[in-house]
């Protein structure tokens, strides 16, 4: 029975519409790092509008959102936080690093004894956005990016 | 404006507490985190807990070349880089016995008051949110962008610049603007104003360009004035909460906008002034209510005295060279210990360097404003409703990020 339900959710109309749904309501937990938010905050303004892109405000509890964004610096302390948000989170869940320190450490990567060096050992990342700190434009360009993979993924 | 109400809190000194977390993922206090104990709403204590984005700032110094420290000394108070990179560069300055070129004083000046009121909008407009308040978002982080154009179009980069080195700044100003750039500034000054651009043309010289810009967003300041901080609700929220008197200020070591909304004049562009200051007439706005919404009203004139303080720089600023002559990585700096402060966006701002002569700093300090302005949160955050935790926190302009380093 659950076989046939799988087949039938992955049918490709039934799974362009599941899709389709889930990319035009994204909603984004507000966990802000470190400074890669103030380009956050830039992006939520009135110039760059993401909600054309289904991307939603960044307010409500963590049982609403589905994708998780980190904004910058991953220290050691805030480690542990950012693990508990992202079990807390219900499935299908997404994970945009953004800045240069959540991917590799960045600045901090060679000399600073308290940030993490990446934060893919502490969640599992879909897109990567470079910079240091990305600017909004480069922002847009990680979030279509995740629209397109989840367009490709299969219903569980 | 309404008239002023008393408002009277009942503390229940028995019964039932709770200590619960505020933060670090919870929106009105962003990458920091508050232990509350409540009886009833009422909060009775709070601790804060900062760290969360403790890079060793301070440690990192030692590492690197006096001037490769400026890229990551940018980023703790990254709304205000300039703010935060300015005493470090004046600090160094001394030690090397150097004096910018009068051209590069004027175009600091410039930068550090663009970054002070890009500082000072994200400020507003995110009080504005935890008040309530989308529209006042919106605007200000509408008109921000504009300034921070202006940032990006004299230092290249959208917030961290990395504009300043020891003995100037790193490049000149353009002088003419990109055509994309005006046209843009005349379509948003069409869709905000209301009317077409006075003689239809918005210049691209970059001297008339900014001025036409500050004079847009004065005539703009002017309007946020009974959006947000005239209205009845805005001043029922912030009147009378968080009250920090003149002499607890002043004993809690407070500084910035804080100090300033309880009634002490204090700045150390008039104190101690430095680079381009003493030839620029500004007036420090202060108030005496002590509470939040006096703290917001200053942080709202200071944007109005920058204004000033940019147009003045434009008009004044000489033609010259903008940088001494120096080797671009390894700059020499003797032996010696030094303290400089600037005042940032959100108040004074210290660093202490210890040099022994190599091409890197033996020892720096970093005394942010954040830092001193913890030190009123768990005084300010007693005997008040959970709701105006928010209100307070913000009103005090934290940003956990400068305070951590």
């Amino acid at each position: 029975m659950k076989y046939v339900i799988y087949k039938l959710k992955n049918l490709s109309l039934i799974k362009y519409i599941i899709n389709w749904g889930r990319i035009c309501s994204m909603w984004p937990v507000h966990l802000t790092t470190a400074c890669c938010s103030v380009e956050f905050a830039a992006l939520s303004g009135p110039r760059y509008d993401p909600e054309r892109f289904g991307w939603l405000a960044a307010v409500g509890s963590l049982r609403q959102s589905d994708v998780l964004l980190i904004e910058g610096t991953v220290t050691a302390k805030m480690a542990q936080r950012v693990r508990l948000i992202y079990d807390q989170m219900p499935e299908p869940k997404w994970v945009i690093a953004m800045g240069a320190c959540a991917i590799s450490g960045g600045l901090y990567a060679k000399d600073s004894y308290n940030v993490i060096q990446g934060i893919d050992d502490i969640v599992p990342v879909d897109v990567y956005i470079p910079g240091c700190p990305p600017r909004p434009e480069t922002l847009f360009q990680g979030i279509l990016m995740l629209r397109d993979k989840i367009m490709n993924e299969v219903i569980r | 404006m309404v008239k002023e109400e008393v408002r009277s809190l009942e503390i229940y000194e028995t019964g039932p507490t709770l200590t619960f977390s505020m933060g670090p993922q919870h929106p009105g206090t962003g990458h920091f985190r508050m232990i509350i104990t409540v009886v009833g709403d009422i909060v009775v204590r709070c601790d804060p807990d900062p760290g969360f984005v403790h890079r060793g700032e301070e440690k990192l110094c030692e590492y690197k070349t006096w001037i490769t420290n400026i890229p990551h000394l940018e980023r703790p108070a990254i709304l205000d880089s300039a703010g935060l990179v300015y005493p470090y560069v004046l600090a160094v300055e001394r030690l090397m016995g150097v004096e910018p070129p009068e051209r590069a004083k004027y175009l600091r000046v410039i930068m550090a008051e663009l970054q002070r009121i890009c500082s000072h909008l994200y400020w507003l407009g995110l009080m504005g949110v935890f008040a309530g308040h989308a529209t006042m978002y919106m605007w200000c982080f509408g008109d921000r962008e504009y300034l921070v154009d202006l940032t990006q179009l004299i230092g290249g980069q959208r917030i961290t610049h990395s504009y300043f080195v020891p003995g100037g700044v790193r490049n000149d100003a353009p002088s003419k603007v990109p055509t994309e750039l005006v046209k843009d500034f005349r379509r948003y000054y069409r869709m905000m104003l209301g009317k077409d651009y006075p003689g239809g043309e918005v210049p691209e010289d970059f001297r008339k360009y900014v001025l036409a810009v500050c004079d847009f967003f004065d005539t703009r300041l002017d309007e946020y004035y009974p959006m947000l901080l005239d209205s009845p609700i805005f001043i029922y929220r912030t009147k009378g909460v968080g009250v920090l008197k003149r002499e607890d200020a002043i004993s809690l070591g407070v500084v910035g906008p804080v100090l300033r909304g309880s009634g002490v004049k204090s700045d150390t562009r008039i104190d101690e002034p430095y680079d381009a200051y003493p030839y620029i007439k500004f007036n420090v706005p202060v108030m005496d209510g002590c509470d939040s919404y006096s703290r917001m009203m200053v942080g709202y004139y200071e944007m109005k005295e920058s204004v000033k303080i940019i147009k003045q720089a434009v008009e004044q600023m000489p033609e010259g060279p903008v940088k001494l002559k120096q080797h671009p990585i390894t700059i020499k700096v003797p032996a010696g210990e030094v303290f400089a402060s600037a005042e940032a966006a959100r108040g004074q701002c210290s660093f202490y360097i210890r040099s022994d002569g190599t091409d890197r700093p033996y020892r720096v300090k970093i005394c942010s404003p954040s830092f001193r302005n913890l030190t009123a949160m768990p005084y300010l955050i007693r005997d008040v409703r959970i709701a105006d935790i928010p209100i307070i926190y913000w009103s005090l302009n934290y940003w956990p990020v400068e305070c951590d380093r």
